[in-house]
């Protein structure tokens, strides 16, 4: 089920470049050459700029140097602590992403470096029948597994696209992955704690903790969801994520999956399943993580500053895709057939109809609106919440810049719009995204 | 026979640095960072009588200097109880009355206690090196 990912072109790339450097220093003594050079530190006019605004970032994923941590390959640091990380572009080719791969956000600095299972137990309390605890074994013994291949993705994913820029997590595209992730339904648990009469909402704790005082949003994160809401039946407590434990940066050892739904609800460390008789009055349900109620969720700066826009919990994922490569990096070669790939999903249902549109770029057009588009083959389907992934054979008939561009549909006719979206929290990113490449002369 | 052979091996080997060598003159090489972002220990193997405690190693910092000016300490002193400063230089340029909103938010919702006399120096700080007008590349 779960491809395993190639080296990456750009790592192949690095490698190559540095046996370059090592093979021309080695064969003509140009060593000193080498030390000047270095002295020099030209590497910052090479990298990208340490920060992209106040316009939009223009590039794929965002601009932040690549770092490691532990059981995670070379990712995006957004920030150091509380830990936000994001996945390099070209991990997206397949349908599923890698654990090493998938992007990292915690909310608070305290997370866990260690768990004992010995004494780790995920708890269901509240206004439960009969509160009850379990240990790792009980829910690998006792309950039936289920799978889901599903998608989590960051409700800021994109962040940094939006216009005028706002404060927050200032994502590419990478704050998102699809992973089979294997647990306990979650109703069978709550069914175990059998929920009272006139319970609200269920809520989740994981286990991170913030520095801040108690009862503030930096002492604790808490999400939750009405008991009403269909996808409680979908949700299952994930402990293996791509038939491997979780990372303990994605969670170890349990989390929380909500297929379809943006990554805010997939409690990491889930520890605590706590049933309410009164609404989920905290800062993270209450204030954060709202989107206007309005159609894609969208607004502008003056509505906002007017105090008028009314706000919901987000929760569903709209319709995106992605063309992964070509990523524009290299040139492309006139005549010579090229693969374009990409991936698709969308939190309403499988996407059944992938479109591509290309057009040589001229200076009086605009990228987008585009007049006409051609269907790519679709991939095969994982289920409704997974990343589909698609391809498009084009050869590019004569050289010139072109624009690219991918348009999802899903199961409930949902299109990805021309336009990008504005709210205050920078959520719900879906417009459709222009891929510029150039095509070099054949000869 | 077989010294032969190995002296075959070098002599190929020689020829395709040197060949590699004609090639990459003509381009830009041999350029290595000083930086050390991604200088980190590798990981212990797990050991038997770990039993059922499972760990990773400490994660690492990656903090980047703040613009140097009055009331940088004290964005140090006070930013950085729950985050890091990276929170600070992640951010695209943002407008003053942001960055107030921001310190004010910290204040009055996240619970952060900074001295009312510390808030206004702290605001002026980012606004004076983090907006449109004022961030240096």
């Amino acid at each position: 089920m779960n491809d395993l990912p190639s080296l990456s072109r750009r790592g192949l790339l690095r490698m190559a470049t540095t046996a370059a450097g090592v093979a021309a220093a080695g064969g003509f003594g140009a060593v000193t050459n080498l030390l000047a050079q270095q002295s020099q530190s030209p590497d910052d006019e090479k990298s990208l700029p340490a920060f992209t605004g106040p316009s939009q970032n223009p590039y794929w994923n965002s601009v932040g140097p690549i770092v490691e941590y532990p059981q995670k390959f070379p990712l995006v640091l957004l920030t150091d602590r509380p830990v936000q990380l994001e996945t390099p572009r070209h991990y997206f080719e397949t349908a599923f992403t890698p654990n090493g791969a998938f992007y990292v956000r915690w909310h608070l600095d305290e997370i866990p470096n260690s768990v004992d299972l010995s004494a780790w137990r995920l708890s269901l309390e509240g206004s439960v029948e009969r509160p009850v605890k379990f240990s790792m074994g009980d829910l690998t013994s006792k309950f039936k597994p289920v799978s889901v291949a599903a998608v989590n993705q960051c409700s800021g994913n994109s962040r940094g696209k939006f216009q005028p820029r706002v404060a927050g997590g200032q994502w590419g595209h990478g704050a998102m992955g699809n992973a089979k992730w294997t647990g306990v339904p979650l109703r069978e648990l709550l069914d175990a704690a059998k929920i009272k009469s006139g319970a609200l909402a269920v809520q989740f704790q994981g286990l991170e903790k913030g520095k801040g005082p108690e009862g503030h949003a930096s002492h604790e994160f808490l999400k939750s969801l009405d008991l009403k809401t269909p996808v409680l039946d979908e949700s299952i407590v994930a402990y293996a994520m791509n038939d491997q434990p979780l990372p303990m940066l994605n969670g170890f050892p349990v989390r929380l999956i909500v297929p379809g739904y943006f990554a805010t609800y997939w409690m990491k460390g889930l520890s605590w399943i706590r049933v309410l008789d009164t609404p989920d009055e905290n800062f993270w349900m209450k204030a954060a993580y709202r989107i206007p109620d309005t159609p894609r969720g969208n607004t502008t700066p003056e509505d906002v500053k007017g105090g008028a826009v009314k706000t919901v919990p987000i929760s569903r994922m709209p319709v995106r895709s992605f063309i992964v490569t070509p990523d524009g990096e290299s040139k492309l070669v006139a005549q010579l057939p090229v693969m374009i790939r990409g991936i698709a999903f969308s939190g309403y249902g499988s996407v059944n109809k992938l479109e591509i549109s290309v057009n040589q770029a001229s200076s009086a057009a605009s990228a987008l609106p585009v007049k006409s588009w051609t269907a790519a083959e679709l991939g095969e389907d994982h289920g409704p919440y997974s990343f589909r992934t698609w391809s498009y054979a084009w050869k590019p008939s004569k050289p010139g810049r072109y624009f690219l561009h991918a348009r999802a549909t899903d199961a409930k006719g949902n299109v990805q719009p021309d336009e990008g979206v504005w709210n205050p929290g920078g959520y719900l990113w879906n417009r459709i995204e222009t891929q510029e490449v150039v095509v070099g002369r054949a000869g | 026979m077989r010294r032969t052979a190995i002296f075959f091996i070098v002599i190929l080997a020689g020829l395709t640095i040197a060949a590699a060598g004609l090639v990459y003159a003509q381009l830009d090489a041999g350029y290595y960072s000083q930086k050390t972002l991604g200088a980190l220990a590798q990981p212990a193997q797990p050991k038997e009588t770990d039993g059922a405690t499972y760990s990773v190693a400490a994660y690492p910092l990656y903090t980047p200097q703040l613009a140097p000016g009055e009331g940088r300490e004290a964005v140090q002193s006070y930013c950085a109880t729950c985050h890091s400063t990276r929170y600070i230089t992640m951010q695209p340029p943002l407008p003053p009355e942001t960055w107030a909103a921001e310190v004010n938010k910290m204040v009055n919702v996240m619970g952060q206690p900074i001295p009312d006399e510390v808030q206004p120096i702290i605001i002026k700080y980012l606004q004076t090196h983090y907006t449109p007008e004022t961030r240096k590349p």
